[in-house]
């Protein structure tokens, strides 16, 4: 099960605090997959967290400015 | 686990540098280290309850919000709220004697005056 | 040692040469330097004297969110970053120096 987290609206680092808060609550290779809107944040959150050891399982982009990014835990 | 202390320091609503002070506060807890944030001088005005909203100035109440669900301590130098005539703070905001302010700078590893 | 600086200040202000004084002296020394750029500091990414701090070595990270709100172009050699890059300089760093 892919548990889904919307930070439409949300900006550094407010991104990344929800989206690791979030990552918490989850079991070690949960997958959790995180809506974004803010173009800088889907560089740099994928990016901090493959830092943290989370695997990034795929960033596609839905729209003009619509990224979702799928994370498993690690 | 580093303990980093942020001063804010000067009147919130000409700049936006107290807002950062603050965004900024918040993603220094990314690395778990123990991030707290003392209001002191014209900073305290910040610490006040205020409707920055009425000019058009975005609320720090996000920011506020953060840093209390992040367990930051955030304190207001007394003396600063005193010579101010400041007699009330937003919520998780404790004021604070100056021996306790000077401890906590003391017995951090990092200090950063925004 | 590694060191960690701030700068918030925007070029005009002298922070900027002390910032950049201290990190090549540092450098020659063989420090490791990470400057970490946000608010007015965003504006310094174009000044060359950082691009050569960058070619030396040292690490310099903009806060992105800083530089789309001003507009400023982007600049090789600088990682467009987040405060999340701050956290691990200030984590990591054994010194930390803050001009604002």
């Amino acid at each position: 099960m892919v548990i889904e987290l919307d930070l439409k609206g949300e900006v550094c680092p407010y991104t990344f605090v929800k989206t690791k808060l979030k990552l918490e609550e989850l079991d070690s290779g949960e997958e959790l997959c995180v809506t974004f809107d803010h173009a800088p944040a889907v560089e740099n959150v994928p990016r901090s967290l493959k830092n943290e050891g989370h695997k990034i399982m795929g960033i596609e982009q839905k729209g003009d400015h619509l990224w979702k990014v799928r994370i498993r835990k690690a | 686990m580093k303990k980093i202390t942020v001063i804010v320091r000067n009147l919130p609503l000409n700049t936006r540098r107290n807002a950062e002070a603050l965004r900024m506060s918040v993603g220094l807890t990314l690395r778990d280290d123990k991030v707290t944030v003392i209001f002191i001088d014209d900073g305290v005005y910040s610490a006040a309850p205020s409707k920055p909203e009425l000019i058009n100035f975005a609320p720090l109440d996000k920011e506020f919000g953060a840093l209390s669900l992040l367990k930051c301590a955030m304190l207001a130098d007394r003396a600063s709220m005193q010579k101010r005539k400041i007699h009330s703070l937003h919520e998780n905001i404790k004021p604070t004697e100056r021996e306790e302010i000077v401890r906590t700078i003391t017995e951090s590893d990092i200090v950063i005056p925004f | 040692m590694k060191l960690g600086i701030l700068l918030t200040t925007s070029p005009e202000n002298e922070n900027t040469n002390t910032v950049i004084s201290i990190s090549s002296a540092a450098r020659e020394q063989g420090h490791e330097v990470s400057i970490f750029l946000m608010y007015d500091g965003v504006y310094n990414i174009h000044n060359k004297e950082f691009a050569k701090l960058a070619d030396s070595g040292v690490n310099i990270a903009v806060c992105a969110l800083n530089v789309e709100q001003r507009k400023i172009s982007r600049v090789d050699g600088i990682l467009f970053g987040s405060q999340y890059d701050h956290a691990c300089i200030a984590s990591d760093v054994d010194r930390f120096i803050s001009f604002g």
